[in-house]
């Protein structure tokens, strides 16, 4: 993948020229001419590359960690298998969980990573570890995927957020990105959150902002620091967001999507999401909860597939139909599988020794199974798959190269760890 | 290794000086020069503009008295002057006003308060570990203000600090709550000015540092124990108590690079080692020595047979540790002057070289022979021509390296809070609910990871709509809003006192001219007086300290 870099160290000369190169980046940020760094970096390029090729991502967050065998890794006939039923799918010899019907018919599309060997058994841990490919143990500020898809595949001038999310589901942030591509959290059901609701009448605010407008540009003739540019641009995005506001609502919409989606709100989040994307949201996240099955696994796992399936599977459908599909990228994950093993009070406990996360859309080849367990399901067999390996294959379809370099201070952070490496067979 | 390159560098400058003045004859203007004693001051200025003549740099001319104004109150005091403070000084006609206002302002109460809020970021930063025991730290922040206050030489504060037997001075160690690895992470890059982080997982790839000098440093915490004392007051007034205590045994267990960790594999003890430094000698323990019990609330700790943190808080805080005094007037330079002489400034090492070296020695030098008294460092870096510089200029860097411009440095979340209770003309408001916490949050953490600002929706949209700034702002009794609704002075006079009061200078004439015709474009001016002060607070003007 990359040119010149495959082990974890850099060579000095590009250690003392971090500086100058991000100021390049910030100045993208600032909406200013980016000044040619030639072949010096990569970030740079790669921005206007990723950005070129029109690429979003929607991601659907499990939180809780769903169970991998009662939904695309059935153990029919062993001691692990639980009560599910399978159904074959869209996919000759492939075969899926009875309450996922309409996903059985979506698996020409899906490359379904069934080989998932973690390193973060926790929620916190692992929700910071699926967000950002990186353990919280590190304690550096690592950004979230949303983030590093917000600066790479985000425009400057845009009127949207450049990561949304719905439900609070990730708990790094932007982390060494900085704040110009924190999440924006709205609610499911397109509520927006607190502070963006003027409190003047449309006519004082737009003659207040304009006096304002006024001052900037006096001030700007004397000052040219990037610092007060980048005050200017977020001023003018938190307006420009306002206005773009009404695209939140779906009051007018959801009634006809209803059917298609599920009539839930995970499902209205996922029909909000295709319509941010859409508009040129680069990354939506968006949550479903309950996963987290200790007890009562298959309560738990039913309910939530009877929301999960036509939501997920309208989206898909939804994509195609609208031709966004082959530019969008939907990731179904969480933070943890679940045992194979079922407790004493019917619950499946976190479990990373070989789980399953499922891509679509984005370029992904579909109707690809990827890696295996064994046969109750207890560890990988085949291909394992490190949260690196998932992020790079991410990364790698959307168009970024997964070995793209920031610094913390002096320290160089890559992407994705050292050693990750993106899955061939998915990628076109 | 630095130590030895800066013991060259001052032999050779000693040298230099008795060269000259061996070679000084009557008349000489060199020698003239040598009998007037150099302050720090102009060591500063001298350095920074040699290095200016050597790049080829042209230097803004110095800063007029309105922006200096409001950049020696926001550094010296984290907030700005108001309107009557800010006319009396401008009108003053007295050529020593400056020295005269840093005096007054270095002996202000809130001077040290505004020194203990920046020290207690440094030593805790926005989201400390332990949320239980570190979101309250009254305890702490009196502590240390005492300390400040009496000006209390740096070097004995922070042996108090490492010693930890003071009440409130524990809350540092508490915060790590016996992860002695974190601790030495943050010891050493705040006291060290060192990042030896790198080397707890893997050796350091661009320096010197081994896995084995992290380890070697975790020794001198390994045997701390926090002991929770309980706590007083309720809810959120709630502070939580501590004691440290030490033990006589305990090592450290180093296993090696962290990647090549195989499970199960234990690790070797490791002695007690100084960054840079020695191997810490201690004597043997007896062979039937005992652990005693440490019991959480009790009075009196048992005390260790060999103190480990003693030897540390020794040899940290010791005049010729080669590390300490260079890492406190580095940071305490870039308080004033935006960046460090090593920048960042908590990341001294070979791959990261200071920009005017000899500068740095003599700052620490002189801060040693000045018995490490920071408010007479602080007063020769503020009265120095360097920190006096204009602000505006084509220069787009906010942090210029060779110092040829003021620093432009965002306020932070205490400041700009501070600064709008001024502006808005009634520094005691009372605020609402949740509004300092909001402040932290949308205005804590504005640069990315190299430091460079960088503005967030989130603030815009609190700044724009939030009913918690909006309180500043708005006319109540005898604040500004109401008192320029109030007056009958010509609209002129009453703009001036907006711009004074908010931007702590007089508005231009483009501005003056465009600020009457708003105010008065409706009869009814109390909505314009209102979104006239809130567009000056609004502004990246206001936002930045410049």
């Amino acid at each position: 993948m990359n040119d010149h870099k495959s082990s974890g160290e850099c060579k000095k000369s590009e250690h003392f020229s971090r500086r100058a190169l991000l100021k390049g980046s910030l100045a993208t940020g600032a909406g200013v001419a980016i000044p040619n760094w030639g072949g010096l970096f990569h970030s740079q390029s790669i921005a206007s590359m990723a950005q070129k090729l029109g690429k979003r991502c929607i991601l659907l967050w499990m939180n809780g960690g769903a169970s991998q065998i009662d939904t695309f890794d059935m153990k029919p006939g062993k001691p692990t298998a639980g009560p599910f039923r399978e159904i074959q799918s869209k996919l000759p010899g492939y075969k899926v969980c009875e309450y996922l019907p309409k996903m059985a018919q979506q698996v020409d599309k899906l490359g379904i990573i069934r080989s998932m060997r973690t390193a973060s058994p926790d929620h916190p841990d692992g929700i910071y570890h699926m967000h950002t490919c990186y353990k919280q143990s590190e304690r550096m500020p690592h950004p979230e995927l949303g983030a590093m898809i917000a600066k790479y595949l985000g425009q400057t001038d845009a009127d949207l957020p450049s990561f949304v999310r719905m439900g609070p589901t990730g708990n790094a942030g932007s982390g060494y990105l900085g704040p110009r591509y924190e999440p924006f959290g709205i609610e499911r059901n397109g509520n927006m959150p607190y502070f963006t609701s003027p409190y003047l009448p449309a006519a004082n605010e737009s003659r207040r902002n304009d006096l304002l407008r006024f001052m900037e540009a006096e001030h700007k003739k004397e000052n040219s620091a990037d610092a007060y540019e980048s005050h200017r641009v977020a001023k003018e995005r938190a307006w420009r967001l306002l206005k773009a506001k009404s695209l939140f609502d779906t009051t007018k919409e959801w009634p006809k999507h209803q059917e298609l989606y599920g009539a839930s709100d995970f499902g209205r989040g996922c029909f909000l999401a295709r319509k941010l994307t859409e508009a040129g949201v680069p990354f939506v996240e968006i949550g479903q909860d309950n996963y987290d099955s200790h007890a009562d696994n298959f309560v738990c796992h039913k309910a939530n597939m009877q929301i999960l399936d036509p939501a997920w599977s309208g989206l898909l459908i939804d994509l195609e139909r609208t031709g966004q599909l082959q530019d969008t990228l939907v990731v179904w994950m969480g933070e943890v599988g679940r045992t194979p093993q079922i407790n004493n009070r019917a619950g499946r406990d976190h479990f990373i020794r070989g789980w399953t996360i499922v891509l679509a859309g984005g370029g992904i080849k579909g109707g690809v199974v990827y890696g295996s367990t064994d046969a109750d399901g207890r560890d990988v067999a085949t291909n394992p798959v490190s949260e690196g390996d998932l992020f790079a294959t991410i990364y790698t379809a959307l168009g970024i190269n997964p070995r793209t370099k920031h610094y913390v201070g002096t320290r160089p952070i890559w992407a994705t760890p050292e050693g990750s490496k993106p899955i061939k067979d998915l990628l076109p | 290794m630095m130590p030895n390159s800066s013991f060259l560098r001052m032999n050779i400058s000693c040298l230099l000086v008795l060269a000259i003045g061996a070679l000084g004859i009557a008349g000489d203007p060199i020698k003239q020069n040598l009998k007037e004693p150099t302050t720090l001051r102009q060591t500063i200025d001298r350095a920074v503009q040699e290095s200016w003549k050597k790049e080829k740099i042209k230097a803004e001319e110095n800063c007029d008295d309105a922006t200096f104004l409001r950049r020696i109150y926001l550094d010296l005091l984290g907030t700005i002057p108001n309107h009557d403070e800010a006319i009396k000084f401008l009108s003053d006609k007295d050529e020593k006003k400056r020295n005269k206002l840093i005096e007054r302002l270095l002996d202000d109460p809130q001077f040290s308060q505004n020194q203990t809020t920046l020290w207690d970021l440094i030593l805790f930063g926005r989201n400390p570990p332990n949320q239980e025991a570190t979101r309250n730290r009254t305890l702490f922040k009196q502590w240390l203000s005492d300390k400040i206050a009496r000006n209390e030489p740096f070097d004995h504060w922070v042996r108090d600090l490492i010693l930890a037997e003071q009440e409130g001075s524990e809350l540092f160690y508490a915060q790590f709550n016996n992860k002695p690895e974190d601790l030495t992470e943050s010891f050493s890059r705040i006291f060290l000015g060192t990042q030896i982080q790198c080397a707890r997982c893997h050796d350091h790839p661009f320096t010197e540092l081994l896995q084995k000098d992290f380890y070697g440093m975790t020794g001198f915490f390994v045997r701390l124990v926090v002991m929770d004392q309980g706590s007083s007051g309720n809810g959120e007034k709630q502070v939580k108590k501590f004691k440290i205590g030490e033990k006589s045994s305990g090592e450290v267990l180093f296993s090696g690079n962290q990647k090549e960790l195989k499970p199960g594999k234990k690790g070797e003890p490791v002695k007690p080692k100084f960054l840079s430094g020695a191997i810490l000698e201690e004597p043997t323990l007896p062979s039937d020595f005992k652990e005693p019990e440490f019991k959480s609330g009790t009075k009196s700790l048992p005390k260790p047979l060999f103190s480990r943190k003693e030897k540390l808080a020794q040899w940290a805080t010791a005049p010729d540790n080669p590390f300490f005094a260079r890492a406190a007037v580095n940071r305490i330079w870039s308080q004033f002057m935006g960046r460090g002489i090593v920048h960042p400034v908590d990341n001294f090492g070979s791959d990261n070289k200071p920009t005017l070296p000899d500068l740095l020695d003599n700052l620490t030098e002189q801060f040693i022979a000045h018995k490490f008294d920071t408010k007479w460092l602080i007063r020769e870096l503020v009265s120095s021509q360097t920190y006096q510089l204009g602000s505006k200029g084509e220069n787009k860097d906010a942090l210029p390296k060779h110092f040829e411009r003021a620093r432009i440095r965002p306020l932070s979340a205490e400041e700009i809070l501070s600064a709008m209770k001024v502006a808005g003309g009634d520094p005691e408001q009372k605020l609402e609910g949740s509004t300092g916490e909001y402040f932290r949050r949308y205005f804590g953490e504005p640069t990315n990871g190299l430091g460079d600002f960088q503005g967030s929706l989130s603030e815009h949209l609190f700044l724009n709509n939030s009913s918690n700034v909006r309180a500043f702002i708005s006319r109540k009794k005898g604040n500004l809003a109401d008192t320029i609704n109030a007056s009958k002075e010509p609209w002129n006079q009453r703009i001036d006192k907006m711009f004074i009061s908010v931007l702590t200078r007089y508005p231009k004439e483009s501005e003056r001219a465009k600020f009457t015709a708003y105010l008065q474009s409706d009869p009814k001016s109390e909505n314009l007086v209102e979104e006239a002060i809130w567009v000056l607070m609004n502004m990246s003007e206001f936002r930045f300290n410049h």
